[in-house]
């Protein structure tokens, strides 16, 4: 799913930025060019003029400098005689006309050759003499071509520059590098560059160089560095000083690599705890108030996510769906359909990106809607009887799972990402996905709304005035049933949102509830019931817990069931959960 | 003759058990297969596994309907049971299976060529009886101990209990504990000698099921009718008024506990050989709760109800996953809903409602005196507000 829609981006960035297309084609007026005379110079000027030339075409980080190169370096690069006798540089067009001609595009200004009259010059490659090289020069021009890419505009072309001379073990490029260094502005590419000086010098000859390269690489934690210094170190005609700094230097970074994986791991948890945190809120709280365990709760979940699914269809092509079922009405089927149009939004295109924006609050509205038409056909019957609105919401959710197959099928569907969720930050090596810190940061921000709901409106005193007491309660003139209402419809609109969420990180399928549903319950049953506080604290300490243990044990289902098995004891220590409601009443 | 609802129930499940013991298995054994009496194969196998569900379900009520004991994980034991059973099943197979190694396949796959030591006992019958009466029993124990200790009760022990018996699911899915993985145990042969594939050794399986059923209805009708029984629903009713009587409530509890789980072993057990197979998702969470359904369909805090849902529910259930296989779910969660929001009594509390709906209409409504007072002559009492 994730790699399909990165395919869509990668072609939507070809089709849509300019200036992607191949070398040899005319440049745009405006082009760089002061480059192209540099370059024209460059090609012309012969003696030593050439490598100062070179060297100051190699600031420039120009793409036009690196095709022009190339295509010096490979011979096709032509001298043209100018009109007036001089000279000129020019490269051949790639598509030649029927006659197999080709136009000539001139290094110096990126426009056609033409001859006195204006016309456009045709030639042959036969009919020019290529720009000669000699094996010095062209040295020379990769070497300003390395140059050029570690100038390159963007940070991740330096970087990724950088790398690949780094991993070339090749000592000629340090210089090059070390050249770089002083004026490169990026602090992530200076450390890179001092990551690949120090990983060339250990190929170096002298073993205090190659000592330091390797305290060096310690020092900077350079993960990539991890194999060469393994393969060092199994050299054995290494010196015994060079040997212990590389040894040390495999410490360090094995040491480093041990953290990342452990923060990284703690962030997945974090964001794994919160979306567990913002599905156990809702239940949380309509466990709280009405003492109802919802059963269905896991299938509000999925109305959010399918929702997600839906409104992504209505952004693309529509969505259609068709019910037909077994039976037959007089001979004829009795089938249900729905058709309805998309926007017709290409992937890729802001209005099409922007459909998640849209899906999230509508899938609260459907998860609570469906929340409300539960209440009041089935659960308001059972507010005194807690455990058979355990049974009975457990019948809903069985026919709500069959309800999404005959829907949407079977299968699981795919909910893309919008783009600006794909990407990834990194911080000290830790990779931090922006799906899971937007889902961090959306649960907190969900936390801060309920709380200000419970604590700083009407409804919320209401709420808590009927979870105190309902009897008494309803004698100060609290409508219970709305309140009852309202809140139940609250709580599945949180676990359609937890659905939202859910869509960006995994897969949506039928029953997508049903493999949260007891982790949820564990939350809400730790955390104890009614307690906001105590629901933060035990999604995120299960969520992490989880997590941690999946990573370190390598078994997802080992640590699932060390989690559940530590939290039958952890209950046997405080069995009203972490924060425990205080009342001098027995709930008998 | 007039017969008070005990007697009523002694009758009937004389007749049941006269039925299911004696008129079936002998219409299987003695009538011509064209004759239209015969009872097949299939349906004596497939009413022992009714029968085992009915057993299952006995222990599911004994617990929620007597005790107020709601377990979401009863699967367990009723799995556990079967395991156990499976495991000798299994050594039974001898070197008959696909690989024709001395071990069973699932093991020969994973690359053992000697039997795990856990595995040896199992080659004896009585060892394997004892097993699936004693790793349940003791797993209950453990489980019930740790749980009644901490007055773990109502909504809370549900839930318990369903993640104890997800966290076991998830277990048995795993190859290394050695129990088959996710296909389970399968392809079984002989028991005791005899060849589970003839109808003979099926026929004398469904029988000892149909006596396992009868022993338990009447063990647990014994249990209910005596003093034990009393204290057992007092719990159910107000467990704190009974604590504070003097009883040790925990303890009570956890004996009921560990007797279901036992009991739903022994279904367990006998439900392998006829079914089969076994495997994890026998102990899904959803497992538990359609036992659950069973109870609640057939009427909860009775002792026929589970076993009239249990069979009920599951005729209904083959038949309809074969004429609407995509609408049984749907089906059952609706029947579920209806059931639990508007007959809490089940089945069997269904005559007793419609004879009380028929006297009700029969019957003219009762007159109410005339009030002595006229209402417009009583004083309202002053109000006097307050701000």
């Amino acid at each position: 799913m994730k790699v399909f829609a990165k395919l869509l981006l990668i072609a939507w960035f070809a089709v849509a930025l300019p200036g992607g297309g191949f070398a040899a084609s005319p440049a745009a007026a405006g082009d760089d060019a002061a480059v192209r005379q540099l370059l024209a110079q460059a090609i012309l000027a012969g003696g030593p003029a050439q490598p100062r030339l070179l060297g100051d075409l190699a600031e420039t980080g120009s793409k036009a400098a690196h095709d022009v190169l190339t295509a010096w370096i490979r011979g096709e690069v032509f001298l043209a005689a100018a009109p007036g006798g001089a000279r000129i540089p020019v490269q051949l067009e790639e598509a030649p006309d029927a006659g197999g001609r080709t136009r000539a595009i001139r290094v110096d200004t990126g426009r056609f050759l033409l001859d006195a009259a204006g016309r456009e010059l045709r030639f042959t490659a036969d009919d020019l003499a290529a720009a000669d090289t000699d094996l010095p020069l062209r040295r020379l021009i990769q070497q300003t071509l390395d140059r050029l890419a570690l100038a390159a505009p963007t940070p991740e072309a330096r970087l990724s520059a950088v790398a690949k001379l780094g991993y070339s073990q090749k000592g000629q490029y340090i210089p090059v590098l070390e050249h770089r260094l002083p004026s490169e502005p990026d602090a992530g590419v200076r450390r890179a560059i001092r990551e690949a000086v120090a990983l060339l010098q250990l190929g170096d000859a002298d073993p205090a160089v190659q000592a330091a390269a390797a305290q060096s690489l310690a020092r900077l934690k350079d993960i990539g560095a991890l194999d060469q210094l393994k393969r060092l170190a199994g050299d054995r005609t290494l010196r015994p000083p060079v040997a212990a700094a590389v040894k040390a230097a495999i410490n360090s970074i094995e040491g480093h690599i041990t953290d990342v994986n452990f923060l990284g791991t703690i962030f997945h948890g974090i964001s794994l705890g919160s979306i567990l945190l913002v599905v156990a809120l809702g239940l949380a709280i309509t466990f709280g108030l009405m003492g109802v365990i919802n059963m269905a709760h896991g299938e509000m979940i999925a109305v959010g996510a399918y929702t997600c699914y839906v409104v992504q269809n209505l952004f693309g092509s529509g969505f259609v769906s068709s019910i037909t079922l077994p039976f037959a009405f007089h001979g004829r089927p009795i089938s249900f359909g729905c058709h309805l149009p998309g926007l017709n939004s290409a992937p890729g295109t802001s209005l099409y990106e922007s459909y998640f924006l849209m899906a999230l609050p509508l899938s609260f509205c459907t998860a609570a809607l469906a929340g409300l038409v539960l209440e009041r056909l089935v659960i308001r019957f059972l507010y005194r009887r807690p455990l058979e609105s355990l049974l009975a919401t457990w019948g809903v959710s069985l026919v709500m799972q069959q309800g999404f197959r005959m829907i949407f099928g079977a299968n699981n569907v795919q909910v893309d990402s919008p783009h600006w969720l794909l990407g990834h930050f990194t911080v000290n090596d830790v990779l931090f996905g922006y799906n899971r810190v937007f889902v961090i940061v959306f649960a907190a921000l969900i936390v801060l709304g309920t709380w200000l709901l419970l604590t700083r409106t009407p409804l919320g005193l209401f709420i808590r005035a009927v979870m105190q007491n309902r009897d008494m309660a309803a004698c100060m003139g609290v409508r219970t049933k709305r309140v009852n209402m309202l809140t139940f419809a609250f709580g599945s609109g949180l676990a359609g949102l937890a659905g939202a969420f859910l869509s960006q990180i995994g897969n949506v399928g039928p029953s997508l509830g049903q493999n949260y549903i007891v982790d949820c319950f564990m939350t809400v049953v730790v955390g104890g019931v009614g307690n906001l506080a105590g629901t933060v604290i035990s999604a995120v300490g299960i969520g992490t817990a989880d997590e941690t243990l999946q990573q370190v044990l390598g078994s997802p289902v080992m640590g699932k069931i060390i989690v559940l098995s530590t939290i039958i004891l952890f209950l046997q220590w405080k069995p009203g959960g972490l924060f425990a409601s205080r009342g001098r009443g027995l709930d008998d | 003759m007039r017969r008070t609802p005990t007697q009523l129930e002694t009758w009937g499940v004389a007749v049941a058990a006269f039925v299911i013991l004696v008129v079936l298995p002998g219409l299987n054994a003695f009538t011509p297969a064209a004759s239209a009496l015969h009872v097949s194969d299939f349906t004596i196998n497939l009413y022992g596994k009714y029968l085992c569900y009915a057993v299952f379900a006995l222990s599911v009520d004994l617990l929620w309907g007597y005790t107020g004991l709601l377990s979401l994980g009863q699967a367990l034991f009723f799995s556990l049971g079967g395991y156990m059973m499976g495991m000798h099943l299994m050594r039974k197979i001898g070197d008959l299976g696909q690989y024709h190694q001395p071990i069973p396949d699932f093991l020969v796959f994973l690359g053992w060529n000697t039997l795990p030591n856990f595995w040896r006992p199992f080659a004896s019958f009585p060892f394997a009886l004892f097993m699936t009466i004693a790793l349940p029993g003791a797993t209950a124990l453990l489980f019930g101990f740790l749980a009644f200790r901490s007055r773990i009760r109502g909504v809370y022990f549900s839930i318990l209990t369903q993640a104890f018996t997800y966290a076991a699911c998830l277990l048995f899915f795993r190859n290394d504990l050695l129990m088959g993985g996710n296909n389970g145990f399968t392809d079984f042969k002989f028991l005791l000698g005899y060849d589970l594939r003839q109808p003979a050794t099926q026929r004398a399986l469904y029988l000892c099921t149909g006596l396992l059923l009868l022993a338990a209805y009447l063990l647990c009708r014994w249990l209910t009718t005596i003093k034990f029984g009393k204290v057992q629903r007092a719990i159910r009713d107000s467990e704190n008024r009974v604590r504070f009587s003097g009883y040790a409530t925990a303890y009570f509890k956890l004996f009921v506990f560990v007797f279901c789980a036992i009991i739903a072993a022994l279904a367990g057990a006998l439900y392998v050989p006829q079914v089969g197979i076994i495997n994890p998702s026998e102990m899904a969470p959803e497992k538990s709760l359609e036992a659950v359904v069973w109870v609640a369909v057939g009427g909860r805090g009775t002792l026929t109800g589970p076993i009239i849902g249990a069979i009920t529910v599951n005729a209904l259930k083959s038949w309809a996953t074969r004429a609407y296989p995509d609408l049984w779910f749907i089906f059952l969660g609706l029947l579920f809903i209806l059931v639990v929001v508007f007959l809490p009594g089940g089945i069997v509390s269904l005559p007793g409602r419609l004879r009380a709906a028929w006297i009700a209409r029969r019957r003219p409504p009762i007159e109410l005196p005339e009030l002595p007072l006229d209402p417009a002559k009583i004083e309202a009492p002053a109000v006097t507000e307050r701000s």
